[in-house]
């Protein structure tokens, strides 16, 4: 058993985890980073392999070792759950992700009150525990172009300082500069979604990504492989943690990872602090880091269920959970996909970057008009390809072919074989509202590879309001479809209740400790030398991917951190 | 349980393996041919299963091995199953990576054969191509009784998926034999680079070899 002193430990070296280890020790505080993955290297990914990281997952946790169990509601037995986006090695999922690079809208910030405000209270359910997030677009605007500028993401503005811009996002909160990049190659599908788009009055263009368009600061531009989402990227253009962050920290000299370590439990006082955490190295050793703050950064499973594992006499309910919300209002992105094939001309989705090369934001957020639907919010529409990668594996197990053609035997090789370079995927990812029953605990019957509970979801999105929008979009989808040309349009089979991708809250931000676990900096109300990163403090998820977001608020709270916290420790709120 | 080698079918098929990319081009459409061929199945075996031993029997592969065949069947100009070597992968794979579904594997193909000598007097190998995809079917629907653990769902579901991986995963698996899988619906493999103009045309990829971890291939 060994016992190290720090002056930060960071649980967790991901999307945001890297960020802080770069920041803090640049500013010359000693870091310890814990991930219990491994760090890969770029020359890792040289092997283009649809059947590794695709299909069999190798970036992600094994469900074997690490699983996380599901049930729809309080009175069912959990089930393991498939495997998730998110990831198992230094950089975490900004290694596999499609590097989807999003600014929330302003109105994301405030869903409650502008939901209110323009359609009165009566629109939300009843039983929805919605709240506005403890800051807004305006505040954290710094932190997104540092982000941006810093990481590298390649885009087009649609809205400079209010004056707003054809070919971008019209519908984007406003930014004070361009991108550092311009946008990545416009790929066929992208051509023709714009075409179909644009003939129903949308305002396509193209997807911001934290994909490097050209050389920047000694990474190479993208080379447009097709190997992008669930893959590492074989020539370090996808400005993942492991390959912009890391770097960073190691150059300091005051950064120290280590992997293979498996975190399972914060240690606090009796005066209410936290002062380390214990972990489980590869070697099955139980060793000890006393620091003066702890930073929480892992998915937003291992989150709550530290949070909960660490519970003592003091915290009788889990650290951070005076409030008793720790765990709850757990939102997904839900939604569906419509194919769409041409006969008259090949699309090629397996090149280039794979996840939802083009978008409309005309159906997302309250960027229409909501008077009546039944439903508030919406959904960022892209065309992409059928799974998270474009390939024919992706295509033959994640695209079901169309009405009448089955699933197998001469009609169906007979479909594959004439339509896998002419398809392309239409996805809504629809926003998902929060309500308090959606939440994660300890499965009491499941635990994992290190003998620890295993975290269990009860969740089901098949809710009325959640039904309308979700009905709602895919309409509009295979309008857009047709619209498109397509000789054949159809649905993807209905989700089961399960969560979609994108898992966030559990342990939310807010304005009240009441009915929040963390404050704006993810500074928790009951510890303050507790910190909580990632997607578990986003009250509400848009219809927009959240990494960017949760790398804005890692900058933010690392500046405060280290021009505010470091000099005076106490609540930042 | 004997089966005949169809050397001629299979040499013809390898042959026009090459025109495979130029055949999607010219593809017909949904669902003209038909899913019943007369021929029996047994006919298209080749030589492989008698060698294999990985994971699998005899019995076993023999099974396997019919059954890909009618999930992803193959025809002149369209690689399927028997012409990449999906038996050959998901033997490999049961030997290997997953080697937690070999019980699985084991008692699909004992309630699949259970099944079939109770309805047929015959193992599911030795049917008609026909009377393969009956059985698939009624397995499909939930008919067929012999099965308990695994459902007959589950078994058909994970064939199917187990299939497509051998279809069209990198040929180091074992399967996707000279890029059958992938010269069959024009994918070409793991290329390191494509240029803004191949991202923008609206015809076949043919610019460069199919390239794999470990070989490359130029189409003609």
């Amino acid at each position: 058993m060994a016992t190290e002193k720090a002056d930060v430990v960071i649980v967790g070296v991901g999307g945001t985890g890297g960020i802080f280890a770069a920041e803090l020790s640049k500013a010359g505080m000693k870091v310890i980073g814990l991930e219990r993955g491994p760090r890969h290297k770029t020359a890792d990914f040289a092997g283009q392999d649809e059947l590794r990281y695709f299909q069999r997952q190798d970036l992600r946790p094994n469900p074997k070792r690490q699983p996380v169990t599901w049930r729809p509601n309080a009175k069912t037995r959990a089930v393991p759950m498939a495997p998730l986006n998110y990831g198992n090695q230094v950089g975490g999922g900004t290694v596999h992700y499609g590097a989807v690079s999003w600014r929330f809208h302003e109105s994301d910030f405030c869903v409650r009150s502008q939901t209110i405000e323009r359609y009165g209270a009566s629109v939300i359910p009843e039983d929805c525990s919605v709240i506005d997030w403890p800051l807004s677009y305006a505040e954290l605007e710094p932190f997104y172009d540092r982000a941006e500028y810093d990481l590298g993401v390649s885009g087009k503005a649609g809205n400079l300082q209010g004056r707003k811009i054809e070919g971008g996002n019209i519908f984007e909160a406003p930014r004070q500069r361009e991108f550092p990049m311009p946008p990545l190659f416009v790929d066929n599908s992208a051509r023709i979604f714009e075409e179909g788009t644009k003939k129903l009055g949308y305002h396509p263009f193209p997807t911001p990504r934290a994909i490097l368009s050209e050389p920047y600061r000694g990474r190479p531009g993208c080379a447009y492989c097709g190997f992008c989402s669930t893959h590492g990227c074989h020539v370090g253009a996808k400005s993942s943690v492991l390959v912009t962050k890391i770097p960073e920290a190691d150059a300091t000299g005051n950064f120290k990872l280590i992997t293979g370590a498996m975190c399972y439990r914060i240690h606090s006082d009796d005066s209410g602090r936290v002062n380390g955490v214990s972990y489980y190295g590869p070697d099955n050793s139980d060793n000890t880091i006393e620091a003066e703050i702890v930073i929480l950064s892992p998915f937003i499973y291992d989150v709550v269920r530290l949070l909960l594992l660490s519970k003592t006499n003091k915290f009788p309910d889990g650290l951070a959970n005076s409030s008793g919300h720790l765990g709850r209002h757990i939102m997904t992105h839900i939604g569906g996909r419509v194919f769409v094939a041409f006969d008259d001309r090949y699309v090629n989705m397996f090149m280039g970057p794979t996840a939802q090369k083009h978008t409309i934001d005309d159906l997302n957020g309250d960027n229409f008009d909501h008077s009546g639907l039944g439903f508030i919010l919406g959904a960022q529409i892209s065309v992409q390809g059928p799974g998270f990668d474009a390939g024919p594996i992706a295509a033959s197990v994640g695209m079901p072919p169309p009405p009448g053609v089955p699933n197998w035997g001469a009609p169906y090789r007979q479909f594959l074989s004439k339509y896998f370079a002419r398809h392309a995927a239409l996805n809504a990812q629809t926003d998902n509202l929060p309500f308090a029953d959606q939440m994660i605990d300890l499965d009491p019957d499941v635990r994992d590879a290190w003998g620890l509970p295993a975290p269990r979801l009860t969740y089901d999105w098949r809710r009325p309001s959640e039904r309308a929008r979700v009905e709602y979009m895919l309409r509009k989808v295979e309008e857009i479809g047709r619209s498109m040309g397509a000789s054949h349009v159809w649905r993807a089979n209905e989700r089961p209740g399960s969560p979609g991708g994108h898992h966030q809250g559990g342990a939310r931000m807010g304005g009240d400790p009441k009915n929040s676990v963390v404050n704006r900096y993810g500074q928790s109300w009951d510890i303050h030398n507790l910190f909580i990163a990632g997607g578990s403090i986003h009250p509400t998820i848009s219809g927009f991917n959240p990494t960017l977001t949760m790398q804005a608020l890692a900058y933010m709270t690392a500046d405060a951190i280290v021009n505010r916290y470091k000099k005076s420790p106490g609540p930042l709120v | 349980m004997k089966h005949k080698y169809g050397g001629s079918r299979r040499a013809f098929l390898v042959s026009t393996v090459a025109g495979a990319a130029g055949a999607v081009a010219t593809g017909t459409g949904l669902a003209q041919e038909s899913q019943k061929p007369e021929e029996p199945a047994a006919a298209h075996a080749h030589d492989a299963v008698g060698k294999l031993g990985a994971f699998l029997n005899q019995d076993d592969s023999a099974t396997i091995d019919a059954f890909t065949e009618r999930l992803m069947p193959g025809a002149p100009g369209q690689p399927g199953a028997r012409d990449a070597g999906v038996l050959n992968y998901i033997d490999l794979a049961l030997a290997g990576a997953y080697a937690d579904l070999r019980d699985f594997y084991r008692r699909g193909c004992a309630a699949l054969e259970e099944h079939c000598r109770k309805a047929y007097s015959k193992s599911f190998a030795q049917l008609t191509a026909a009377q393969q995809d009956s059985v698939i079917t009624a397995m499909i629907e939930g008919k067929v009784q012999s099965f308990t653990w695994p459902t007959s769902q589950a078994f058909f579901n994970t064939l199917r998926t187990h299939t497509m991986e051998g279809m069209f995963a990198d040929p180091v698996y074992g399967g996707n034999k000279d890029f059958a899988g992938w010269r069959l619906v024009g994918f070409p493999g793991a290329q390191p680079v494509f240029t803004e103009a191949d991202m923008a045309s609206r015809e076949a990829f043919t610019r460069g070899p199919i390239l794999g971890l470990q070989a490359q291939t130029r189409r003609s």
